[in-house]
């Protein structure tokens, strides 16, 4: 299920934000690396809302879920879960 | 207002020399279509196109006297003082009554110490007939353009590159990294340009050329340099504030032409008409640009200052179509990229104003520099006040109060997000980039657009290693707000708000544009105010709203700021496609031709889009788009040149000055 989530997150990101795969670490940052600014972190969560249905409260909105792409696969795997 | 062109230790023919700055200087009949002229000499030649303004009758130029040659772009508007001063003190008379025999004079008289005595916009080259020397400067904050370049063991100047173009032999280049760097902060920095081997004379500086000698270079004047106190008191300051106004719109009005002012719907426009109001009694005519976009309209706030000065007002209405089928224009007129296409609906509006018959306008350009009305100053009081208790949770709640005008600020559902943004510049908002951190992190995205040939990479030492460069050395003195002021007028105002979306815009139709808020009086004295006067809490440019509250609708002075935008991305597609004109420019065909891009990326983006136009689009793929599209074009520009022969008639000054 992880590398679903992490194949189509990717893929959106690849798509919206202009970067190659290989050209994203997953365990960095994407604000801190400079892939998506603040209207880049939108359209991801609006992604994420729309893809996985899960909805994301002000509380979940923190650097611990959203911090790389594997923070963000398994904040949607727990999401999903509950 | 005009153009000027010179060609210094020429090694030419004088047949040859005559006809390379004909040629050089008919690039630039846009800017001076009243008439032209040209100096020529074993040592240098020198041209000019003028736009009359000041003594219609006998300011023609290059204009000579027994020491010195003068071709200048501007206008001094205490040239009456100056004058007058020379006359009683000095006993020179005067065989004219034009600003450009006050400036030939004052250099008789004072040497390059002139430069400091005059309050003005300009860029000139001043031959020195006797020592044969070379004298060119530019204004104190770079309104008006001089570029320079070396080919070939000769000297080139003009007010605009597409001059350069005509060199037999020349093809004008970008300078990718220069490029990358116009990128991230929205100018070049120092002296460089977006052009290999073109330096661009940086404002408030001059320089001497001589022959067989590298060029000395001087500054005369720099941001910040007066060192003042501010007012105690916020009543004080408004008092000495609105009187320093006052006096440089009443300067900025001497003309022998009729003078109108643009009206944008904000607070800066309203106050430079009102304050025209005041000194002109007679009708004058306002212009403005409204949009078929309503979430770009300001027309309301524009009717609200007609109705209540009586003008004799102008609105243009611009759409995507006006912008779309005019861009490729206007990248003429620029000359570099752009990241917005706000200067379009300017460059519709002035050949509007052109064709009433009005060749010089007021505008308020320069007002968001001085008064910290950029919201870049909004983010940096926040994230200094919120550093200093990081872990609370109501300080980063002033994000919701940051760029009323996006919807995903003041969205409470996405406040989170926009928290967890800022909360990466908390470590780092303090450095010498100060407002430009932010700047420039969003647009090192640029780094994946460029055509991997060229290793493009992002390195923020090195870019704050030139940053630093710039800055003062009294600038250890100043709060974090007065730095990010200076480096906005160094950056935003002179590279892109004077330069592309100003003096190109506006010249490009032989229109000048005068800016009273860039009056170096004023200047200087509101630099050293206290940063409260000018950003109270988060209420940006305070002291003009408490200045001009009784006589500006509370409606504008209260307003929530709209940055002046036009559509960006939306102006080039059309039912889901890229236009005809863009889709050219951005083929992959066109983007190997030119090889600055990397065609996979640009087309990744195109179909970003083509999938569909969502009705908030974000402003980095507004601005990547409009880079790239507008590169493309000034590349296309770059090897198409524009020839338009000079007509014969208009030809007003022939000097030959040959021994």
């Amino acid at each position: 299920m992880s590398e679903n989530i992490q194949n189509k997150l990717l893929g959106f990101i690849t798509r919206s934000f202009m970067v190659e795969r290989e050209e994203i670490d997953l365990d960095k940052s994407m604000i801190d690396e400079g892939i998506i600014d603040s209207f880049g972190l939108i359209e991801i969560a609006t992604f994420l809302e729309n893809e996985f249905h899960i909805k994301i409260t002000e509380e979940k909105m923190i650097r611990a879920n959203f911090g790389s792409v594997h923070k963000i696969v398994s904040f949607v795997k727990r999401e999903q879960t509950q | 207002m005009c153009g000027i062109t010179g060609i210094l230790q020429t090694e030419l023919d004088q047949d040859q020399q005559r006809k390379n700055i004909v040629d050089m200087t008919s690039t630039l009949s846009h800017r001076g279509p009243d008439g032209w002229g040209i100096y020529l000499s074993n040592h240098i030649a020198l041209g000019h196109t003028r736009l009359s303004i000041i003594d219609l009758n006998s300011g023609d130029q290059p204009m000579m006297s027994e020491r010195y040659v003068l071709s200048y772009n501007g206008e001094i508007y205490n040239y009456i003082e100056l004058r007058k001063d020379m006359e009683s003190h000095h006993g020179i008379s005067f065989k004219t009554t034009s600003d450009t025999e006050v400036v030939l004079r004052s250099f008789e008289v004072y040497g390059p110490d002139a430069l400091q005595k005059f309050n003005g916009q300009f860029a000139l080259l001043l031959w020195d007939r006797k020592e044969k020397k070379l004298l060119i400067a530019r204004d104190r904050y770079g309104i008006r353009p001089l570029y320079i370049l070396f080919y070939r063991n000769n000297y080139y100047f003009a007010s605009e590159v597409k001059a350069f173009d005509t060199i037999p032999g020349y093809q004008r280049t970008f300078d990718i990294n220069n490029l990358f760097d116009h990128g991230l902060v929205w100018n070049t920095l120092d002296n460089s340009t977006v052009y290999q081997n073109i330096h661009s004379l940086p404002a408030g500086t001059f320089e001497i050329y001589r022959k067989d000698s590298q060029p000395s270079h001087y500054r005369y004047y720099e941001i910040g340099e007066s060192a003042g106190n501010s007012p105690p008191n916020i009543e004080s300051a408004v008092e000495e504030f609105s009187a320093l106004l006052e006096d440089s719109v009443r300067l900025r009005l001497r003309s022998d032409v009729p003078v109108g002012t643009y009206l944008s719907g904000g607070i800066d426009s309203a106050i430079t008409t009102y304050l025209t109001s005041q000194q002109n009694k007679e009708k004058f005519k306002t212009f403005s640009v409204s949009f078929a976009d309503k979430s770009f309209d300001e027309s309301s706030f524009q009717q609200e200052m007609v109705t209540r000065l009586n003008s004799e007002h102008s609105d243009l209405q611009v759409d995507y179509k006006m912008i779309n089928d005019n861009f490729l224009d206007a990248v003429y007129h620029f000359e570099r990229p752009v990241f917005r296409t706000a200067p379009l609906p300017l460059f519709l509006l002035s050949k509007m104003v052109k064709s009433e018959g009005i060749k010089v306008v007021l505008t308020g350009e320069g007002a968001d520099e001085i008064l910290f009305g950029y919201d870049s100053f909004k983010e940096l009081k926040l994230l200094n006040f919120w550093s200093k208790q990081p872990n609370s949770t109501l300080r980063p709640q002033l994000i919701k109060k940051l760029y009323p005008h996006l919807r995903h600020y003041k969205d409470p559902k996405r406040f989170g997000l926009m928290r967890m943004y800022y909360e990466g510049f908390l470590n780092d908002y303090d450095n010498d980039l100060t407002g430009l951190n932010i700047r420039v992190h969003n647009n090192k995205a640029l780094t994946n657009y460029f055509n991997k040939d060229f290793h493009i990479a992002f390195n923020k030492e090195k870019l704050m290693g030139k940053v630093s460069a710039i800055l003062p050395s009294n600038s250890h003195h100043w709060t974090l707000l007065q730095k990010n002021q200076f480096l906005e007028l160094k950056t935003l105002l002179s590279g892109y708000l004077l330069s592309a979306q100003g003096d190109r815009m506006s010249m490009a139709h032989s229109v000048e544009g005068r800016y009273p808020f860039l009056d170096h009086r004023l200047i200087e004295r509101l630099f050293y105010y206290k940063d409260t006067f000018k950003l109270n809490g988060l209420k940006q440019k305070y002291i003009l709203g408490k200045a001009y509250k009784d006589v500006i609708p509370s409606s504008i002075i209260n307003r929530p700021k709209q940055p002046y935008m036009a559509p960006d991305l939306k102006s080039f597609f059309s039912h889901g496609k890229l236009t005809e004109q863009a889709s050219y420019f951005l083929s992959a065909g066109k983007i190997a031709d030119y090889g600055i891009f990397d065609s996979t990326i640009v087309s990744r983006l195109i179909k970003k889009f083509e999938r569909k136009i969502p009705d908030a689009i974000g402003y980095r793929d507004n601005m990547i788009f409009t880079f790239v599209l507008s590169c493309q074009m000034a590349n296309y520009w770059a090897r198409n040149p524009k020839t338009t022969p000079l007509d014969t008639k208009l030809k007003k000054v022939e000097i030959r000055d040959f021994n």
